[in-house]
């Protein structure tokens, strides 16, 4: 049997079994032997865990499962209105659906790794004892960031205690005010990339993490401007993006909303770097989540939108398109809208599924799997 | 019964799920143990507070009984409120980018959108579409502080969102800046009071920001005053905190505290200890920014036509002064 049925060596990864203190969950993502990353912005860290999940993924199935908040709330506890999802991945050997979410919100915010087996049952990771490695999200405010932004705390848990002169004391805490916030992660060839919103800055900035996490993620980063109809270049944030065409490619949305693809050559290479603008997909509304699957041989990438319908685009297309250089219709890459409604979040599944996290009407979020000869 | 056999007929659910109609509804996580004569319950997460929780029994003859249990609701008066909003000058440019919130004790994450607005000030309409959603919100690590975004799209000049809708900002109409009180603490507690801020709204600012424009205000030797830096146009406060750092000639960091000015003017600088005479250097950091995203590297949507839109390269400046 292969690699994927044996439990992740913990040694190979540097992972160690303990509590790795999580905090949050965000963006997910799997990496080598069913490993999965987790980004946690209130702590500042990402996480990679085994999530011990050995199954082999027998024959191919589609996962349909209705009412999936209806069901994290019962098995969690709580009300529909307190389960936030983040993100969803797909185990790669298993095949079992993992869900980022956070339970209720403020101090009593519990972040929760959920799976969900094919008949729709629902358990959850315990996040108190696993096999575990963590790395900083790298963004090292300067070393006087801390003198400048201290600040008064009341009660004994936090800071540090400060005598003032009269002889009476307060105390101090010194959190870093300026933050990263993941919002999309992927392994690419011993590599994870970061995709990130600075709190402060308005910057295009990809970070590159070696993994095994081995601390070094300080200077490997870049930016990635793009040019609007060939006048006008501007950093932004990436919200979503999708490695494809052998992780030689990548097409990615902006936080403004113009979808870029830039080359995985160019990044190994440089420090800053020009996406090409290959589509613009319209006002009022914000891209979601990409996803990549084939048909037939042939590559197409899916853009699920906040407004507009589920986009379909075909690699091939991609490359093809010339950057955007005039502002008319059609912006950029020939593009089919497809009739599946509400898609937030997509993920391959079995290798011959594309599977869609849908909300209804009703605010139900229900998980569906279409055969990639249907798409 | 043993313990191990009595979930399989004891479930406990959050109440308000029942109404869905999953059969089976998933039963709540945790461990039922006997302890004397009770039967209890341990969640694997805590009971949420002000949330009905139902126990179904299935009986021996197949009938099921439903008991019900109430959670109090919290209680407790609100104490958290906006501290302070940034900018906080009068005026702000048309492509305004990004605006701080600064609250007294930590917040909930997830309840931005719904609780800021933008309103025009004549009519207290609440404009459409200004702000960036993120499903992932800009906080500080203390959750104290919150970034909001107004729409880059919007902004960026040559984009079809700022092409088909317009900047989110119109030149000429005042704004109201408004923070709903039911914007929840991290105890889920209100605000004290809602807050409010107005703008009228000035021209664009579309150059790099540029320190040779700056005005500054060397301090006396021998004392512990002020080194006051003028700027042209309102900075982004959030950045002004860090990007700027005094040195001696010879490179030495002048160690001290910081301050900026109404509208983020201006930036000042104390010793810890007295001035030596002699020359100085105020160091910046150029990826410091003014309100509309407009750094000392490069403008917010460079214009590829224009030669005094070409970025810098350089990570620091330095502006020389003399004690």
């Amino acid at each position: 049997m292969s690699d994927s049925n044996v439990a992740v060596g913990t040694s190979r990864y540097g992972l160690e079994v303990g509590a790795p203190g999580i905090r949050s969950v965000g963006p997910i993502t799997f990496g080598p032997s069913g490993i999965l990353f987790v980004a946690d912005n209130v702590s500042a860290a990402i996480f990679a865990i085994d999530t011990g999940d050995s199954g082999a993924a027998g024959e191919v199935r589609a996962i349909d499962v209705e009412k999936v908040d209806t069901r994290l709330a019962a098995y969690l506890g709580c009300a529909r209105e307190d389960i936030f999802i983040r993100d969803m991945a797909v185990h790669p050997y298993s095949q079992n659906v993992y869900l980022s979410l956070m339970r209720g919100t403020g101090d009593s915010a519990t972040p929760v790794i959920a799976k969900i087996d094919g008949d729709g049952s629902v358990s959850a990771l315990d996040l108190n004892n696993v096999s575990f490695s963590r790395t900083s999200i790298p963004d090292a405010p300067a070393e006087d960031d801390s003198r400048l932004d201290g600040h008064v705390v009341f009660g004994n848990r936090e800071g540090e205690e400060i005598k003032m002169r009269d002889g009476s004391s307060i105390r101090i805490a010194r959190e870093p005010i300026r933050t990263v916030t993941v919002t999309d992660m992927s392994y690419v060839d011993g590599t994870l990339l970061v995709a990130g919103a600075s709190n402060e800055e308005f910057a295009s900035t990809l970070r590159r993490i070696p993994f095994p996490f081995n601390g070094a993620t300080e200077s490997n980063s870049l930016e990635i401007f793009h040019v609007s109809h060939g006048k006008y270049e501007t950093a932004s944030p990436i919200r979503t993006f999708i490695p494809y065409a052998g992780n030689t490619s990548v097409l990615a949305s902006y936080t403004c909303t113009p979808v870029v693809h830039f080359s995985l050559e160019d990044i190994k290479a440089g420090t800053q770097l020009k996406g090409r603008t290959v589509a613009e997909l319209g006002s009022r509304s914000t891209p979601l989540d990409i996803l990549s699957y084939k048909k037939d041989g042939e590559e197409f990438l899916l853009v699920a939108n906040s407004s507009h319908p589920l986009m379909k685009i075909a690699a091939s297309d991609v490359d093809r398109q010339e950057s955007l250089t005039q502002p008319n219709e059609p912006l950029g890459v020939p593009r089919e809208n497809l009739p599946q409604q509400g898609v937030s979040k997509m993920a391959n599944l079995n290798g011959s599924y594309v599977l869609m996290m849908q909300v209804d009407s009703a605010d139900n979020v229900d998980l569906h799997s279409y055969s990639t000869s249907m798409l | 019964m043993p313990a191990e056999e009595i979930d399989r007929h004891i479930r406990i659910v959050p109440s308000d799920l029942l109404a869905a109609g999953l059969r089976p509804l998933p039963s709540t996580a945790g461990s039922f143990f006997l302890e004397e004569d009770a039967l209890w319950f341990t969640p694997r997460f805590p009971f949420r507070d002000g949330l009905d929780y139902s126990v179904l029994i299935d009986e021996l003859g197949g009938t099921s009984t439903t008991l019900s249990i109430q959670r109090p609701a919290a209680a407790g008066a609100p104490v958290t409120s906006v501290v302070a909003v940034y900018p906080s000058s009068a005026v702000v440019p048309l492509n305004l980018l990004r605006i701080y919130v600064q609250f007294s004790s930590p917040m909930s994450e997830g309840r931005a959108e719904r609780s800021l607005q933008m309103l025009r000030a004549d009519t207290r309409k609440p404009l459409p579409g200004v702000f960036l959603r993120m499903v992932h919100e800009l906080w500080d690590s203390g959750r104290r502080r919150l970034t909001v975004l107004l729409d880059p799209g919007r902004i960026k000049r040559g984009l079809v969102p700022n092409a088909e809708d317009g900047y989110p900002l119109s030149e000429g109409v005042p704004v109201v800046f408004r923070v709903d009180e039911r914007f929840e603490d991290s105890s889920g507690r209100t605000l004290t009071s809602s807050f409010e801020r107005a703008y009228d709204i000035g021209p664009p600012l579309r150059s790099k920001v540029s320190p040779d424009q700056w005005r500054l205000d060397p301090p006396n030797p021998g004392s512990q005053g002020p080194l006051s830096v003028y700027f042209d146009r309102p900075m982004d406060r959030g950045l002004l905190a860090h990007c700027l750092r005094v040195e001696t000639a010879s490179g030495e960091r002048v160690l001290g505290d910081i301050a900026v000015g109404d509208g983020e003017l201006s930036w000042s600088f104390r010793p810890h200890s007295a001035w030596r005479p002699g020359g100085h250097r105020i160091v910046v950091d150029t990826k410091l920014e003014d309100v509309a995203g407009n750094s000392i590297r490069r403008v917010f949507d460079r214009d590829l036509d224009d030669p005094d839109n070409d970025p810098i390269e350089a990570r620091t400046v330095s502006l020389p002064f003399t004690v």
